[in-house]
């Protein structure tokens, strides 16, 4: 696991394809409304689903998300927040309202992730790759919100410093302070899982 | 809050740009190790999870919706179009500034200005994709392409033809391909390349496979984003191999097998003897046969006037050394324009990698004019009455005599002399239009070929050299005569002489149409004001390397008055005129610039009447100071942002204006890319800020390159 490399891969798309790309969208146009989904969609749902831990409603909520950018996105500004971070405020938004629909319910246990996946992936690997996701999630789950907010928007999601303070309102401090105590109780909680 | 806070998301963002796992841990006390592992453990999980089948559901569902809701149809989108930026002026960083600036530069992201114009011709084109993900399509085809099919011999290949993996394909002088994939992929070949498709299953959803081996020639390669882990982009070369994920990169293939890959966006692995390095983008590496790919460096890319060349050259106000490997198309001199790609090398000065001649209508006391030929010898013409030099250098038509009209371009001499490079008879059948181009053989009838898609008719009186074959690239000239284009002689072309002129009768201005033949142009054709549909023309340019006729030149032709002359020189005398030893005339119809003085470098613009007289119809001044020596494009991090003013990392201060045009949110620690234009003063205009993305932190600044640590391996 030590020897992997920790690359953003979307840091690379430059901000003026991406802001051509807002722009067609916000024109309606369905290829770029499409193209945006599809940068963004697999960050939205790891956010949803470490926080939540149900493959259905993460897959849900994401779709949920980018509807809600296709009503307001005519009101979002180019040279105001950056997208990516008014997106996850979109969902970071719907997160909140979830927890208060779901208050006094209780939760689906995360041990329940299942059906992770592509069929034609290898079964051996991909229950591996279901153990090891499950570590994760459920680990994560033992965190307090704020932090497991921090800590799947930095590094399941892979925003930046900024862009979780943004999407979180919260300052760029606090989320550094955040995703220090995260990841300290995220090692002891990796810890007693294994 | 903890200063821990801080040096945590300082390691973090080392491990973001790239750094490893073990670099960062070095020296890093127990508890800090142990978070950023924690860390990485959570990316690479988030990396390997895949995509959950229901997104696609979810995909269908918003795009139904974004239907329902409006709007417009579905366009061709591609995450890599760019606005190109215009220039305006002002914030002159004086040209010693602008060295400092330049050799502090991170890196340069230039998709947009690339001398490679084939590639940027096709961007915009809506191309019908591949049937399904074992297949690809054929878009975007120029010039002669060949597909090779089962039997092993090669065919020539049609638009929307569709190829699977085990094929071959490959481009001719003068031609381009594209291959569109089913998951949006985008593959672009430049003119002579030849590649293969090994594996290929491009589907949308799940792993996407498509790995290509490509044996010679430039490519480019537009990679749809997949979320999918397993998908693999390979691009083989006989000497290593890159692979990608969704990113815009371009690989080069020489002959002697060495190879380039240039990284426009995202990032490529690129392995050769089991050694891989990342190209980011902005970043170049290079491998020679039997060698492993070197270390990646940040390019600088351009497009610029040639003030310098031999092995240093000057373009754009900036000096670059050549190398062995530098490939130079075109044979551009002082005064052309040329497209240029150059990297850093480790003493910080910039190496060229390429450079490709754009325009070779420099205005230097350049001439042109038509007239009967009064007198030939073998160093000296009369033509019009004016003494014209000649040498052996001169592209002269065969066949003229005393009495024909031809017209004559050159140079004028730093002795005033006329010098002529082009001779070219002028039918005296004012019903012929002339006609001379350069263009690739596609096919060869008995009466008809086609020369670069446009019809010839060939006869027993024209000349056509011997030994040639579909594929040749050739000039050709003619007449057109009711329309048929009559072909007076077809020969081989030299490479570097991909010129054009159309006498003829305007169609269309959108696209640029003149007897039925389409040509494009750009922000450097000259154009004559008030041409209108059905007006005659004549067009000059150049044919590029994916076959596009590019106009460097529409002059509106006065049938009534077809002899004019047109040069540049230095004001010798004002009454009377004289312009470069050229003596001239002027009545009150000739609009003469009223701020010219003795000495001020002038184009003259007229007519040579009946009686010999040369008529100036205008007088203009050169603005040299006012002159772009060309424009270029930087990348850099901000270090202070306030509301007016921005400090670079080099602590170059920019006063924010209303003539910059800023895209995005500058903040400390932005990455942004700084445009602007060498002004003829040497100094550097900024035009355009547009910010890239975000960095965490100032990144650590590198003591500047000593000027005496150079750096021998120009490879490097």
């Amino acid at each position: 696991m030590e020897s992997l490399t920790f690359v953003r891969e979307t840091k690379f798309i430059p901000a003026s394809s991406s802001l051509a790309l807002i722009s067609l969208a916000q024109q309606g146009d369905q290829g770029a409304i499409g193209a945006l989904y599809d940068a963004h969609c697999r960050a939205v749902f790891l956010y949803f689903h470490a926080r939540l831990g149900h493959q259905q409603t993460a897959e849900d909520l994401t779709g949920e998300v980018f509807r809600r950018m296709l009503t307001s996105l005519s009101a979002y500004h180019t040279g105001g927040m950056p997208f990516r971070a008014w997106l996850f405020r979109i969902a970071h938004n719907l997160l909140v309202d979830q927890y208060r629909r779901e208050s006094g319910r209780e939760l689906i246990p995360l041990t329940n992730v299942e059906n992770v996946g592509d069929e034609a992936v290898d079964p051996v690997s991909a229950v591996e790759q279901k153990l090891t996701m499950e570590y994760a999630y459920q680990a994560l789950s033992e965190l307090e919100p704020s932090q497991r907010d921090v800590l799947a928007l930095r590094f399941l999601s892979e925003l930046s410093l900024k862009e979780t303070a943004l999407a979180m309102n919260k300052t760029e401090d606090a989320v550094k302070a955040l995703q220090r105590r995260g990841l300290m109780a995220l090692r002891l909680s990796l810890g007693m899982v294994k | 809050m903890n200063i821990s806070d801080n040096k945590l998301e300082e390691y973090l963002a080392r491990l973001e740009s790239g750094e490893s796992l073990e670099a960062c841990l070095a020296g890093l006390p127990e508890e800090e190790a142990a978070l950023l592992k924690k860390a990485v453990t959570l990316n690479a999980i988030a990396e390997s999870a895949p995509m959950p089948k229901g997104l696609a559901d979810q995909r269908r569902k918003l795009l139904q919706a974004a239907k329902e809701k409006n709007m417009t149809p579905s366009k061709s989108v591609s995450l890599f179009n760019k606005p190109r930026s215009r220039w305006f002026f002002p914030v002159a960083l004086t040209g010693s500034a602008f060295v400092i600036f330049t050799c502090m530069v991170i890196f340069s992201l230039m998709a947009g200005m690339l001398g490679l114009r084939w590639f940027n011709q096709s961007r915009d084109v809506v191309a019908l994709e591949a049937p399904n993900p074992q297949s690809a399509r054929i878009q975007e085809l120029r010039g002669l392409v060949d597909v090779l099919n089962d039997s092993g011999a090669w065919e020539t290949a049609e638009a929307g033809q569709v190829l699977e993996a085990g094929q071959s394909i490959r481009t001719g002088k003068l031609s381009s391909v594209a291959l569109g994939f089913f998951d949006g992929s985008r593959t672009r070949l430049g003119p002579e390349a030849e590649m293969s498709i090994t594996e290929l299953d491009a589907q949308n959803t799940g792993p996407r496979v498509i790995v290509l081996m490509q044996n010679l020639g430039e490519s480019q390669h537009d990679v749809a984003k997949s979320s999918d882990p397993a998908s693999r982009y390979e691009v083989y070369t006989p000497s290593g191999m890159g692979a990608a994920k969704g990113t815009s990169f371009r690989v080069f293939v020489t002959v002697a097998l060495f190879v380039r890959f240039v990284v426009d966006e995202g990032a490529v692995a690129v392995t050769n003897l089991d050694s891989t390095v990342i190209v980011v983008a902005g970043q170049t590496t290079i491998i020679v046969a039997g060698h492993t790919p070197t270390h990646p460096i940040f390019r600088i890319e351009g497009e610029g006037v040639v003030e310098q060349t031999g092995s240093v050259w000057h373009i754009a106000g900036r000096t670059f050394r050549t190398g062995s490997n530098t490939s130079i198309v075109g044979n551009p001199q002082v005064g052309d324009v040329v497209a240029f790609q150059a990297r850093m090398v480790r003493d910080g000065s910039p190496i060229l990698d390429r450079v490709v001649l754009l325009e070779d209508d420099a205005t230097e006391s350049r001439f042109s004019f038509s007239g009967t030929v009064d007198s030939v010898t073998d160093t000296e013409w009369t033509i019009a009455g004016k003494a014209v030099q000649v040498d052996d250098k001169a592209g002269i038509d065969a066949g003229i005599a005393v009495g024909d009209i031809v017209e004559v371009k050159g140079r004028i001499t730093d002795d005033d002399e006329l010098l002529a490079t082009d001779i070219r008879l002028i039918e005296t059948n004012e019903d012929d239009l002339p006609f001379n181009f350069v263009g690739v053989i596609n096919t060869m009838g008995a009466d008809e070929w086609i020369i670069s898609g446009t019809t010839i008719v060939v006869t027993e009186n024209t000349n056509i050299e011997a030994g040639l074959v579909a594929g040749d690239v050739v000039q050709v000239r003619g007449r057109i005569r009711d329309g048929d284009w009559l072909a007076k002689s077809i020969v081989l072309a030299d490479d570097d002489d991909r010129k054009f002129a159309i006498t003829g009768t305007v169609d269309n201005f959108d696209p640029w149409t003149v007897d039925g033949i389409e040509f494009e142009t750009d922000d450097r054709t000259r154009i004559d004001d008030d041409i209108e549909v059905g007006d005659r023309v004549k067009v000059e340019g150049r044919i590029l390397e994916d076959g596009t006729w590019m106009a460097g030149s529409i002059e509106l032709l006065e049938d009534q008055e077809p002899r004019k002359f047109n040069f540049t020189g230095l004001v010798g005398s004002m009454n009377p005129w004289e312009v470069g030893g050229v003596s001239f005339t002027t009545d009150e119809s000739t609009s003469i610039d009223s701020l010219i003085v003795m000495g001020d470098e002038v184009r003259v613009k007229g007519v040579i009447q009946p009686d010999g007289v040369w008529l100036a119809k205008s007088i203009e001044r050169l603005e040299d100071d006012e002159e772009d020596l060309g424009c270029l494009d930087f990348s850099t991090v901000v270090r202070e942002a306030g509301v007016n003013q921005i400090v670079l990392q080099d602590w170059q201060v920019v006063q924010l204006n209303n003539n910059i045009e800023v895209e995005g949110q500058i903040n400390v620690a932005t990455v942004i890319v700084v445009s602007g234009c060498t002004q003829g003063n040497g100094s550097f205009t900024i035009t355009h800020i547009i910010v890239i993305y975000q960095l965490d932190l100032l990144p650590v600044i590198n003591k500047p390159p000593s000027q005496n640590d150079n750096d021998s391996d120009d490879d490097d």
